[in-house]
């Protein structure tokens, strides 16, 4: 497995804190956080229900404000960005699963699939041709005309992915996208993020608090308290090795107190 | 406990009982302002006894009708709270909480909000009955004399048990969800999607389809039938139930049409692929599909009650216009009196049923009488009377004792003689508006299809008295030769259109073998009043020289006399004293050719008219104006919980790059659907059954949309148009605040 990676960064976090509350009783969610990922790295954030990895994914998709810190994507600086652009901004670079699939229930999946296109106005017949093929990646061609109550939780979660990278993002984010699954749904997609990210090049950001999920990752970041506790690169080991190391990690964060797992 | 508990509720889930409170709030401010009306009429100054009782007593019915909307209003806006409640009256009850208790707190939650509701109810109805004092003066024309601050017991009481049957009824049926409501439905209410009822789009736009040709066909019937107001007794039983047929058909037909409206939608945007995959256009669609699903019943509740509504309020007051328009050619002289004469139609009617025990006098009228002279009789002794015509009174003496005669009062007054159109002791009218349609080849007016106003005939009156009365109403004198004639009608409208049309185009009309040829091109209506009335009187009389009518010896049936008091004469006194002159009975040579018809004063009719304008006016007003609001307010509450249940949609879509706007754009576009569809239809339902409605009231003058009407449906649309403003700004702050809520919580 190729682990040296083109070194562009496309996800440059310097320095980013993120506080709660107002004075006297303050939260610091996130504390002097910085790292960067690379144009197709597919990279997991783990901790523990508390330890800040859901308010970074937050604020590195745009949808939370950071206190203070810089978050470039693509070069932008995404923390200085006017709510309209934002908007587009999301748009057009990032792609979004998340733990229950969160597909709109009128709709059906073709119709879920397509909505990112058709918000950014693309001609209909590319949105059938587009549509067509991210399914046929995902092997959800069969379920195109059902409703979400109609499909597996497995079928909507790739749906769901499916409409993350209908739009070719420049990033996914998935958070805790197995969450809500079953371990065959889940290693399913799993796959299929992995084989998106080394055959498509995508890059996918992962928050889990499933370290048989983050096997999956070329690189896993441990959160803890607001901070990065540490990093673990897969390199060239294989994935069951990685998931020792990774229990690692997680074991030696939970002798401190934590809660992991 | 429990009361803290519950009061913690009220004020968290504060904006979905606002919806409840508002809708409750409104509904107690307007049933009490409504029950007020008759302390209003009271202090606005009208003055004619029993009007306040009459109203009281309409009111009373409509009160019912009232506390029926109130109370679906409530249970709907109490369904709505339950709704969205239910997962948490789970939690209390996986936690351990009996039933009982968890009824308590809903209980005690509803007594909250109830109260508080109850309590801004009348204050605020309280205000508004005031405020409406005035609104009231002026629609019947009144001033208020003195004007004091004012709360009715009466209605205050009919509120309170009104809402604490209401409270009842909720809290049973709260009580009832939770007892049976299953754990697990309670605890996943949030969750279930009503997506499950998706339908074939094929059978929706059957359905559909089959809802539009039922409409189109119940309009083009009730086009073609009208009304069976009109109808004669034989056919009446057989056009009600035509009638009943056409209304099931646009009721069926517009329940369909919103049943089917769904999948029409789908469908036809879907084939417009350029529209379907664009922006929100299919998520739009798609959520309205979803939902008015399970909404069609509403919506076409709605789209019935705004029709009604719209065409109450409408017709109403058109028909108030259009009688106050005329009153002025109505009732042209300040007093009238009319003398109806023995036919051999109504002879022997009268001899049987009306008078028997002077059956022996009563005899066939031959000839006129000079109802002045009659009335003009020396007072001191009625028996001693010119021309061997006797007039008897009642009683003759004023209040004062004062003997009056009828010479103190009258200043210029003028006798119109009405014949029929055939000579004595022959039968059958010779004049018939039908055969006048025929000769033009035109329609008769739907007025007065199937009835027998028009077995009758036209009048006759002599030339002479026609040109007196011009002359008294200021206008120069026709004149009418012994070959020609001259229409005459004051119902204006289609009636007179058709005498007019028939004057121009220069036909003829045969009386007892003699050809007449028009005087004239132009029916007259200003001077052709022959009594005061509130509706006209004269539908239609042909004039024609004195000497060919007395050559014709026709059948006399009245005689009106029109009296002007003297000048410089205060009408109320005048009006007060022609009372006592009033005669009892009239013998001609000691047999009576007639009965006294109508006796009416100008003053009278304005009064009357102004009362009338005032009650239609108002109930119209007031009726539609709660349809309306309770309509809208349920559309509002709908819409609310709509967008309350799209929450998470609105987060997911900002989340894939949807911008704020478009997603507005999207609330706003769903919501016009569901306030707009029902408008539409029901305005369209109106459109016809006012079309309609015009047409038969056309017979009594043209009834113009405009005016009074057009303001007060401006007000409606502003107030329905105001709900959905109102809602579309709250929904879009509520998605506002969906879209910054962190979606990780």
């Amino acid at each position: 497995m190729q682990t040296t990676q083109t070194a562009t960064p496309v996800l440059e976090v310097a320095h980013l804190e993120k506080v709660y509350g107002a004075l006297g009783n303050v939260t610091r969610a996130l504390n002097d956080v910085s790292f960067t990922v690379n144009r197709g790295e597919f990279v997991g954030i783990m901790g523990a229900s508390g330890s800040g990895k859901s308010t970074l994914l937050n604020c590195v998709s745009t949808i939370d404000s950071a206190t203070s810190g810089t978050i470039r994507i693509n070069g932008q600086d995404v923390t200085r960005m006017k709510q309209a652009k934002l908007s587009q901004f999301r748009r057009e670079e990032l792609g979004f699963i998340f733990q229950d699939s969160n597909l709109l229930d009128t709709l059906t999946a073709r119709e879920n699939i397509a909505l990112p296109l058709t918000i950014a106005r693309t001609n209909s017949a590319e949105i059938s041709t587009r549509v067509q093929d991210v399914a046929a990646r995902l092997s959800i061609s069969q379920v195109l005309d059902k409703y979400p109550y109609q499909m597996s939780g497995g079928q909507q979660q790739r749906v769901a992915a499916a409409r993350a990278l209908v739009t070719d993002p420049t990033m996914i984010m998935a958070d805790e996208p197995t969450g809500a699954l079953d371990s065959k749904s889940a290693r399913l997609l799993l796959e299929s993020l992995e084989a998106l990210n080394r055959r498509l090049r995508a890059t996918v950001l992962m928050v889990t608090h499933d370290s048989f999920a983050a096997s999956y990752t070329s690189r896993v970041l441990f959160i803890r308290d607001g901070k990065i506790f540490t990093e673990l690169r897969r390199g060239d080991t294989d994935r069951r090795e990685f998931f020792d190391r990774i229990m690692e990690v997680v074991a030696m964060m939970g002798g401190e107190g934590s809660d992991a797992l | 406990m429990l009361c803290k508990l519950a009061w913690g509720n009220v004020r968290r889930a504060g904006r979905d009982y606002l919806v409840y409170l508002l809708t409750l709030t409104l509904g107690v401010t307007v049933f009490y302002a409504f029950n007020t009306i008759s302390m209003q009429v009271d202090i606005a100054g009208i003055d004619e006894e029993g009007l306040a009782q009459v109203m009281g007593s309409m009111l009373g019915d409509l009160t019912y009708f009232l506390a029926g909307v109130m109370a679906f209003l409530m249970v709907y806006a109490n369904n709505f709270i339950m709704k969205r409640r239910k997962k948490e009256f789970g939690l209390y009850q996986v936690l351990g909480m009996g039933r009982g208790r968890v009824a308590t707190i809903m209980a005690l939650e509803t007594v909250i909000v109830s109260v508080v509701a109850f309590v801004a109810g009348i204050v605020l109805g309280v205000g508004l009955s005031q405020l409406m004092t005035f609104f009231t003066a002026s629609l019947f024309k009144t001033q208020i004399a003195n004007f004091h601050f004012f709360f009715s017991m009466h209605a205050f009481n009919l509120t309170l048990a009104c809402m604490l049957v209401m409270f009842v009824l909720t809290l049973l049926l709260n009580l009832r969800a939770v007892r049976r409501t299953k754990l697990i439905e309670l605890m996943g209410a949030e969750r279930r999607n009503e997506s499950i009822k998706t339908r074939n789009p094929w059978i929706a736009i059957a359905i559909f389809a089959v809802g539009a040709v039922l409409v189109g066909v119940a309009y083009y019937r009730l086009l073609r039938d009208g009304f069976p107001l009109t109808a004669t007794d034989s056919k009446l039983q057989e056009a009600m139930n035509q009638f009943g047929i056409t209304t099931a058909m646009v009721t069926v037909g517009t329940f369909a049409l919103f049943w089917g409206l769904s999948g029409m939608l789908i469908k036809l945007l879907q084939s417009l692929r350029g529209v379907y995959w664009r922006g929100l256009n299919m998520f739009t669609v798609r959520q309205l599909a979803a939902k008015v699903n399970t909404v069609c019943f509403s919506m076409g509740v709605i789209a019935m009650l705004l029709f009604l509504a719209i065409t109450s309020v409408t017709c109403g007051m058109s028909i108030a216009n259009v009688m106050n328009e005329n009153l002025e050619r109505y009732n042209p002289v300040d007093v009238s009196q009319t003398y109806v004469y023995y036919t051999p139609e109504t002879l022997d009617y009268y001899k049987e049923y009306v008078n028997p025990s002077e059956a022996d006098r009563m005899v066939l009228a031959d000839a006129t009488v000079d109802l002045y002279a009659a009335w003009h009789g020396d007072r001191k002794d009625p028996d001693n009377v010119a021309d061997g015509i006797k007039g008897k009174s009642a009683d003759n003496n004023d209040e004062t004792g004062k003997k009056v005669n009828i010479a103190d009062v009258a200043g210029e007054h003028v006798q119109i003689d009405s014949y029929l159109s055939y000579p004595l002791g022959g039968s059958g009218p010779s004049v018939v508006a039908g055969e006048m349609c025929k000769t033009m080849g035109e329609k008769l007016p739907k007025a007065l299809e199937g009835s027998n106003a028009d077995d009758m005939g036209l009048f006759v009156t002599p030339a002479s008295q026609y040109n007196k009365l011009r002359q008294m109403m200021g206008e120069d004198p026709v004149s009418i030769g012994r070959d020609q004639y001259v229409l005459t009608c004051d119902m204006g409208g289609e009636l007179g259109d058709l005498y007019t049309k028939y004057m121009a185009g220069g036909h003829t009309l045969t009386l007892g073998g003699h050809e007449l040829k028009p005087a004239g091109d132009k029916s007259d209506e200003d001077t052709a009043a022959i009594a005061n009335s509130a509706m006209g009187s004269n539908p239609g009389t042909v004039v024609v020289a004195d000497e060919l009518l007395s050559q014709l010896n026709l059948q006399p049936y009245s005689s009106n006399l029109l009296v002007n008091y003297k000048q410089g004469m205060d009408v109320t006194k005048a009006d007060e004293s022609i009372k006592y002159t009033l005669l009892d009975n009239l013998l001609v040579d000691g047999k009576e050719p007639g009965s006294w018809g109508v006796f009416i004063m100008r003053s009278e009719m304005y009064t009357q008219a102004a009362h009338m304008n005032g009650m239609i006016s108002y109930l119209a007003i007031y009726i539609g104006f709660v349809l309306v609001v309770a309509c809208a307010a349920i559309l509002s509450i709908q819409q609310l919980s709509n967008v309350a249940d799209g929450s998470r949609s609105y987060r997911v879509l900002a989340q894939i790059g949807c911008d704020d706007r478009q997603i507005r754009h999207s609330v706003m576009a769903q919501q016009a659907v569901f306030f707009l569809f029902p408008l539409a239809v029901g305005l369209a339902h109106s459109f016809v059954a006012l079309k309609v409605i015009i047409e038969l009231v056309s017979i009594f003058g043209d009834m113009s949309i405009a005016g009074t009407v057009g303001l007060t449906c401006a007000i409606f649309l502003a107030a329905y148009g105001g709900y959905f403003l109102v809602t579309y700004l709250m929904s879009a702050g509520m998605v506002q605040a969906a879209i910054a809520t962190r979606y990780s919580e």
